[in-house]
């Protein structure tokens, strides 16, 4: 662990507020619309079929891609009753999802008979990483009653949909104006705690990304933990990294748009990651134990720390911001 | 990086009235001296199990087995108000795992309940079963464990395999060969472990009652000696109070730094919401003793205690000095008002989880799906952890200093990658 000390920039830019606004409009809201139509889409499919594969698969893709898109602003609506939990579990290091399932199986518990009553199980069984085990994992092809997995695929599509309304409601009507008007009684007092709370997110989602998403299935190269990767089952691991870096990319251009000495090396940064990205030719990082793989594994990971150093190190005392703390904190 | 002394004028010189001076070195002195007492605490309460548990082994009774327990819970109301200091204090953080790495895959140490299951996908060794089992092989070598050592926990078990859950040492290693698995599930009530579990000959149950006592004795003495170890690095002269005084606005940093993890990550997050939301009672911090209401408010009174700069010993006496709350004062008197305010909630929201459980309601009940009282009083100590992280954060930007934290990061440790 290390501490580094800064100081923070005396005069903060006096272009914040506009910036706040232009990322709302620009990156939040339209994000979180196309979560909550793509999970519309998704919820419509499964009441059509719960057949594995085409059509429900594509569904399940596009519904997933959005969610990721937005999954590093975890605050205001994402966070309210559990949102984003509910919508995607991961890490799951004592295998909680898994074991959740095979009991609501076993016992064909009739709290999947409505989205409503399914939304107070745990969060292990609900969301993307849950349906990911019943649409792809063979272990729960034929685990019980077909009727019943079928309606379990069917119930967690329609708690899917409605969390990500929910979140896309809350956003569009109430928590917008929030974060563009800070106030005494807003949850943010002035643009600079506003500011704050865009970088965090910006700097929470690049260390899930490098920590997570690629040093969980890197392990050490004594180790290697390819069954760790995110969203393996369904293939998406490596896709989740570039969705992520695409994603944040646009939010630190944005944030670092008074700044054009920073927007422009934070642009070379994550070019150069998401090129990096597209030459890892391994979608689950299924090779991480094969040298020629983890190579290119790791130089992804180099290539996210150095966009995380410019974050911490040049935008952040440029904005006269610190990345405070974030549930990431801790062991 | 480099920081230019002229940036620090203004706030040396906002500090520099006569009235309000509170200067940061003694801020952090007193800072050390409350690790310095709530260790030394520590260690005499580990020293007072040690005492229980030969006691336990010499003769075996119930009543034994109880002492040793009542021992433990005495022991963990010191330690529970050092975890403060673990995030900013790498010197801590680093040492932590080996006294209260939590969460653990007990199979590794004793038997356990068919229930538990078997080697999972995380762990090849989460039933691997010390006591029963004097040879066995890890990661491809033999291991020889016909004696049961602290350098054989220590060195060989501890996280064995590169696993995080196998936790062979520490406070939760102990507990639960103390207290045994709690399979009530929901249901009140601890585990349950026979004292039987300790007795010679054929009045021993779940076998090998020697080599469990080994254990036991093992990893207590090991507990001794490795909060003796911490303990000895706060006093005067010691690392970690050297390495805080290095650099004032870093060692300032550090409590926050300190403070703000184990309010949201650590304790909000990872050990509180994170239960709820899972509904599992294994999620509980103290699992084995049912003793997790009160791990969760001493940890929330050392985040208090530290920020207040007084702290009460378990003799009674205090120790206190300049604090952090005299220097927010100094600088903004409403933050510092709003940061106690904030504290105390929290300390109210934990009490009400104490009392609650103390008076029969389990964590384990509240952790239960659809219980809305428990989840109402385990979201009050949330609630109060996160709205506090807020007003630390406001902290650090009144007083300029900004933690930034990387863990393991090769490029901050080689400083010519960052301008590469």
């Amino acid at each position: 662990m290390r501490l580094i000390l800064a100081l923070v920039a005396l005069l903060p830019l006096p272009a914040l507020a506009d910036s706040t606004r232009s990322i709302v409009d620009e990156h939040i809201l339209p994000g979180f619309a196309a979560l909550a139509e793509t999970t519309q889409t998704l919820q419509n499919t499964a009441a059509e079929t719960c057949t594995r594969g085409d059509p429900l698969n594509t569904a399940y893709n596009a519904a997933f891609d959005a969610w990721i898109t937005v999954s590093h602003l975890r605050f205001g609506p994402t966070e309210q009753e559990d949102r984003a939990f509910a919508l995607a579990f991961w890490p799951d290091s004592r295998g909680a999802t898994p074991k959740a399932l095979s009991r609501l199986i076993a016992n064909a518990d009739p709290v999947a008979e409505t989205a409503d009553t399914y939304a107070e199980v745990s969060i292990a069984a609900r969301g993307f990483f849950a349906l990911e085990f019943l649409l792809y994992d063979a272990a729960f092809a034929d685990q019980g009653d077909a009727d019943y997995r079928c309606q379990l695929i069917q119930t967690i599509t329609a708690d899917i949909a409605a969390v990500s309304d929910a979140m896309q409601q809350d956003w569009q009507n109430d928590y917008a104006a929030k974060l563009i008007e800070p106030s005494a009684d807003s949850p943010y007092r002035t643009p600079a705690e506003a500011t704050q709370e865009l970088f965090k997110a910006l700097n929470t989602g690049l260390q899930f990304t490098s920590e997570n998403r690629l040093g969980r299935p890197l392990g050490t190269f004594d180790k290697p933990r390819p069954n760790r990767a995110e969203a393996r089952r369904s293939a998406r691991s490596l896709r989740h990294v570039e969705l992520s870096l695409t994603s944040l990319k646009s939010l630190a251009l944005a944030l670092a748009a008074d700044a054009p000495d920073i927007q422009e090396k934070l642009d070379q940064r994550f070019t150069k990651a998401i090129d990096v990205a597209a030459r890892v030719d391994d979608p689950s990082f299924a090779g991480v134990a094969d040298p020629g793989t983890r190579i290119k594994v790791e130089a992804l990971q180099s290539a996210v720390e150095s966009i995380r150093q410019a974050v911490a190190l040049d935008l952040g005392p440029r904005l006269g911001v610190s990345v405070g703390f974030n549930a990431l904190d801790g062991d | 990086m480099k920081t230019t002394p002229m940036f620090l004028a203004p706030l040396a010189l906002a500090l520099a009235t006569p009235a309000f001076a509170v200067e940061k070195a003694d801020v952090l002195t007193n800072y050390a001296n409350i690790a310095a007492a709530k260790y030394a605490d520590s260690v005499t309460t580990a020293q007072r199990l040690q005492t229980a548990v030969d006691a336990l082994i010499a003769n075996p009774s119930a009543e034994a087995l109880e002492d040793a327990k009542a021992a433990w819970l005495a022991s963990r109301v010191p330690y529970q108000q050092t975890e403060v200091y673990r995030f900013g204090n790498a010197i801590v953080d680093d040492w932590e795992g080996k006294v209260n790495a939590w969460p653990l895959d007990e199979g590794l140490i004793d038997y356990v309940d068919g229930s538990y299951g078997g080697p999972s996908d995380e762990n090849a060794f989460a039933v691997l079963n010390v006591v029963a089992n004097p040879n066995f092989t890890l990661s491809g070598s033999e291991v020889d464990a016909a004696e049961i050592t602290p350098a054989l926990l220590e060195e060989t078990l501890h996280e064995a395999d590169g696993i995080e859950a196998n936790v062979a040492t520490g406070y939760h290693a102990i507990e639960f060969l103390l207290w045994g698995q709690d399979l009530n599930g929901h249901g009140p009530g601890a585990g349950n472990r026979p004292w039987t579990d300790y007795a010679a000959g054929d009045a021993c149950t779940g076998g090998n009652c020697d080599r469990r006592a080994d254990y036991l004795k093992a990893s207590t003495d090991l507990l001794v000696s490795d909060l003796e170890w911490m303990a000895a690095q706060w006093i005067d002269g010691g690392a970690a109070r050297a390495t805080l005084m290095e650099n004032e606005d870093a060692g300032i940093s550090a409590i926050l730094t300190g403070m703000g993890s184990l309010s949201y990550g650590e304790q909000a997050g990872e050990r509180m919401r994170l239960g709820l939301m899972l509904n599992d009672p294994e999620e509980e911090h103290d699992c084995f003793a049912d003793n997790t209401h009160n791990s969760h408010y001493y940890d929330g009174l050392g985040i208090q205690n530290v920020y207040l700069g007084e702290y009460i010993r378990i003799d009674g006496t205090s120790v206190s000095g300049a604090s952090l709350a005299d220097m927010v004062a100094a600088t903004d008197a409403a933050l510092d008002a709003e940061m106690q305010g904030k504290l105390s909630t929290t300390m109210m929201a934990l009490g009400r989880i104490k009392s609650a459980a103390e008076a029969g309601f389990a964590y384990d009940q509240m952790l239960e799906q659809g219980n809305a009282g428990g989840e109402a009083l385990i979201m009050g100590g949330v609630n109060g952890l996160v709205d506090q992280t807020r007003s630390i954060e406001r902290v650090v930007a009144a007083l300029g200093v900004d933690a930034i934290e990387f863990e393991g990061s090769d490029s901050l440790d080689n400083p010519e990658a960052v301008f590469e």
